[in-house]
């Protein structure tokens, strides 16, 4: 019966990532200054990426890191009751208080241009969920605005909270249809999120909990567990996604990037550093899709991501739906309980 | 055999061994090519004549120039889109010293006041998506260098 579930798991990511194998830009490439990307237009691919020997050795490497991970999974399982999960009983409702005002903040200042694309004056274009959608030119500009403003507020509030997820998860689809197929590589990160509030709702410090108004908490509750999971899958397939598009098959993008950063290389070469980041985030991808060492997984994650804000330079807010999807993911692991409460805490096992 | 393949503790590991197998033979056959990133450059087939640029300021006074930018095989519009086609279609972006000071959606273009002394102008062309076009000469660029008098112009 397990193995059946484990495959129609994988059968739920296969689509998504075919979905996604389309061509996409990055942010990050509107760092590059104009020598340095006349220098990139000539850059040659390092031989590293060229070699199915050295790829063919260096996957084999990270298939052995992995295997090993695997095998400490139950030793780290115990840590993780003992640390993480009493954690989790008293304060779980920090997880989708931060997700909350990670994309509340994301849209407000979307909206109101105050998180513009690099190089672009602040305030002076509105953008659609990331700061390289600017809504120039686009038809229905101004009711995406007033929908991203609207959706923020309501999520600094804690307001219909389960809605906003869905209104969330109805953006991210939404995306390719204005700005084609270039949008794909954002959607599964915030469609993800979304799921994450449709499944956990906003928590105690949310005008829901105080009012009493989640109730579509009762529709959502057999569900929950497979929102939970489609989210890390969704995250999961977003990752592999970006590793494999825009790492492994663009690496001089980016070298250049971290180039561009100064990024401490301790004698390392570049190309080895770019290979590493590389495998690191396709098998972070793959673990989640398949639900393993979700928390660790997740964990690393917020690593990563917290150290190329840092070295290039960026606002943590250009990831801030990552970090408190993440950061839920942290906080409840791979299941979640049934009833989101201090004193109802009960865990299940996942779909 | 298969059950014991597909069990529940060896399935993510042939899961992963199959991501990563495909991986290293997929990848060297996608950079064989050599090609720019797709995602900054727009890459125009072999076949396309690759366009030029060639760029003469002329001044006008207080320290401002025009620009007169005379491309082959390209053509100039103010249609941008989020996703444009691998054609050479598209504005020129404008860089004076290194920082992008105007986008060019025709041939002239006025520019300055610059301030005394000597810069260098670079202008890149652009598709339609604003990545810059890279044919089978390179990057569709070119650079003219201003000297500035100090005192009226």
């Amino acid at each position: 019966m397990e193995r059946h579930v484990h495959m129609a798991r994988f059968a739920t990511a296969l689509p998504i990532l075919l979905l996604l194998t389309q061509r996409a830009s990055g942010h990050e490439a509107w760092l590059l200054t104009p020598t340095e990307i006349e220098d990139l237009s000539s850059a040659a691919i390092p031989s590293l990426f060229r070699s199915q020997i050295w790829l063919g050795l260096a996957a084999a490497i990270a298939f052995a890191v992995t295997l090993v991970a695997l095998r400490l999974e139950p030793f780290i399982a115990i840590a993780e009751k003992r640390f993480i999960a009493p954690f989790w009983k008293k304060y779980g409702d920090i997880g989708p208080l931060v997700l909350r005002l990670g994309l509340a903040t994301m849209l407000l200042l979307g909206a109101s241009g105050g998180l513009p694309r690099h190089g672009t004056s602040a305030w002076s274009v509105s953008t659609f969920l990331v700061p390289d959608m600017q809504l120039v030119n686009v038809t229905g500009a101004d009711t995406l605005i007033v929908v991203q403003f609207a959706l923020g507020v309501l999520l600094v509030a804690g307001l219909f909270t389960r809605a906003c997820g869905i209104a969330l998860v109805a953006l991210s689809l939404v995306g390719p249809v204005i700005f084609g197929p270039v949008f794909w590589s954002y959607s599964p990160h915030f469609a993800a999120p979304g799921l994450i509030l449709i499944a956990l709702g906003a928590g105690r410090f949310s005008c829901d909990a105080v009012f009493n108004l989640d109730s579509a908490d009762r529709l959502v509750a057999p569900y929950r567990q497979i929102l939970w999971r489609m989210s890390h899958i969704l995250i999961g397939a977003g990752l592999i996604y970006l590793g494999l598009a825009f790492k492994l098959m663009q690496p001089t993008l980016l070298i250049a990037i971290l180039e561009h950063g100064d990024m401490p290389t301790f004698g390392v070469p570049m190309p080895i550093i770019a290979l590493v980041m590389t495998g690191v985030e396709i098998l972070c991808g793959a673990l989640l899709i398949a639900g393993r060492l979700v928390r660790p997984v997740a964990l690393a994650i917020l690593g990563a991501i917290t150290f190329l804000a840092i070295v290039l330079g960026e606002t943590p807010l250009f990831h801030a739906n990552l970090y408190g999807a993440l950061f839920c993911i942290v906080l409840a692991g791979r299941c979640i309980p049934i009833a989101h409460g201090v004193t109802r805490f009960q865990s299940v096992r996942a779909v | 055999m298969l059950r014991n393949l597909l069990s529940r503790t060896s399935i993510v590991p042939c899961f992963i061994a199959l991501l990563l197998g495909t991986l290293v033979v997929a990848a060297p056959i996608v950079n064989a090519k050599g090609r720019p990133p797709r995602t900054v450059f727009l890459i125009l087939p072999d076949a396309v004549t690759p366009p030029t640029v060639n760029v003469q300021a002329e001044a006008i006074g207080g320290g401002h120039y025009h620009l007169y930018l005379e491309t082959e095989a390209f053509m100039f519009t103010e249609v941008c889109v989020a996703e444009a086609e691998a054609v050479p279609i598209g504005h020129a972006h404008i860089h004076v010293n290194g920082k992008k000071v105007a986008s060019a959606f025709f041939p002239v273009i006025n520019i300055g006041p610059l301030d005394a002394g000597t810069h260098v102008i670079d202008v890149v062309l652009r598709g339609q998506d604003h990545r810059p076009i890279v044919g089978r000469d390179g990057l569709a660029q070119g650079l003219v260098h201003i000297t500035v008098p100090v005192g009226p112009a």
